[in-house]
């Protein structure tokens, strides 16, 4: 094996191609941008201050592959005939899957345009949201597969999950529990509820914001939580939509104070 | 320093308050006291009474936090905080908030402190009631703009 950016005398060069047969070449890329749940409801409703979030990502990883070569050094410019981005919102992950596929008929391949229009559509999702949320994470951007060329097809074998996700649930089984929820003064009469009881299971995250998407799962009326100036407090301390539960946990949702 | 929080339907004794507060004691110069009042009219021109709820609990924390917070700015000799709740009508007294110092400044500032503070963090919401209908009361700029002058001194 040798790196054929690499020439004899381990410069790096760009390889010449011009003998190569033009064969089709495809190649299937993902990622991920973990987020807090209640970023990514306001994603999947629209809700976020800069607008359609989706639609401008996937132009951004679009636009992105078809400059591949301005930033990657040694890549060649590729006349792409097709490039997708797709986006599947993930609530029991917290996060966005971005996948993006190229294609073209030439003579190289065209793995590195996949993976830049992952890369930038993740950095725009960051970008679109961070007004919300500025400690999501952009992970796991990989190529899956790539068909075509020299070096033929090649597949990234799928790795078995189901070991960690018998894990989790049994973890999450061996502390068995709930958390109370208190609705005050106007949201207990918004809500017609004043208090009720949330499964540790039904809580999607371990934190407020999982307990807010818990309630929105339940009930579409518990969104007011995400979009009112609606204070929270954990076991009678104030608290931000980022602060760790535990079973057992009291929280009491309500308006801006008034008293005095 | 001594404080007392409490939280209670029935009215109270301003003087009585302050004698509590002063009893015994030779060091106090100075008690600022701040008596809340309900007036009839806020949000709409005819408020017939108000409904204040509170979260148990939570709310004599919060007015506690309030006070011990005053102590450690100001040098103080006690705190008071009483509010009511429940149902008011316009000419009863809602809040009272009492500083006590050996001086006249600290009590001032202690006190203008506590409402301040008071109207933003303690867990208390009024229902304004009218001829028209009951509506709860919004949170005021104004009311959060006094609060924050304490962030930055």
């Amino acid at each position: 094996m040798t790196l054929t950016h690499l020439n004899a005398r381990g410069e790096a060069h760009m390889v010449d191609v011009a003998d190569k047969q033009e064969t089709r070449r495809e190649a299937r890329a993902c990622g991920a941008i973990h987020m807090q749940a209640a970023t990514l409801a306001l994603l999947a409703e629209g809700g976020l201050p800069k607008g359609d979030v989706l639609a401008t990502a996937r132009i951004a990883g679009i636009q992105a592959a078809k400059r591949t070569p301005e930033l990657i050094p040694l890549c060649h410019a590729l006349a792409l005939s097709k490039v997708s981005v797709e986006f599947r919102l993930d609530t029991s992950q917290n996060c966005v899957h971005v996948e993006a596929f190229c294609r073209l008929n030439g003579r190289t391949g065209v793995e590195m345009e996949a993976l830049t229009a992952v890369s930038v559509a993740c950095l725009t999702l960051y970008d679109m949201c961070k007004a919300v949320d500025k400690g999501m994470t952009i992970d796991g951007v990989r190529l899956e597969e790539k068909r075509g060329g020299r070096s033929g097809d090649w597949s990234r074998e799928s790795a078995p999950e189901s070991d960690e996700i018998a894990a989790f649930n049994e973890e999450a089984s061996s502390v068995a529990n709930t958390v109370t929820i208190h609705f005050l003064a106007e949201l207990r009469e918004r809500f017609a509820i004043a208090e009720l009881t949330l499964d540790w299971e039904q809580i999607p995250s371990r934190d407020i914001a999982g307990i807010k998407l818990a309630l929105i799962d339940r009930d579409p009326k518990f969104k007011a939580l995400l979009h009112q100036r609606v204070l929270c407090a954990l076991n009678q301390a104030m608290s931000q939509d980022d602060a760790p539960i535990a079973p057992s946990d009291e929280i009491a949702f309500f308006p801006p104070v008034t008293g005095g | 320093m001594t404080i007392a929080i409490r939280v209670q339907q029935t009215t109270f004794d301003v003087g009585a308050e302050q004698l509590a507060l002063t009893e015994s004691r030779c060091d106090i110069g100075a008690v600022v006291s701040f008596t809340g009042w309900v007036r009839d009219f806020n949000e709409r021109p005819d408020v017939t009474a108000l409904t204040l709820e509170h979260f148990p609990g939570m709310t004599e924390k919060a007015l506690h936090a309030i006070a011990q917070e005053a102590s450690d700015r100001w040098s103080l000799q006690g705190v008071t905080i009483i509010h009511r709740i429940g149902r008011l009508e316009p000419g009863e007294a809602i809040v009272l908030a009492m500083a006590a110092s050996a001086h006249r400044h600290a009590a001032f500032e202690a006190c203008d402190f506590i409402m301040d503070t008071l109207k933003t963090r303690a867990p208390f919401w009024k229902k304004e009631h009218t001829e028209s209908g009951s509506y709860w009361v919004s949170e005021r700029q104004s009311d959060r703009e006094a609060a924050d002058r304490w962030e930055h001194s």
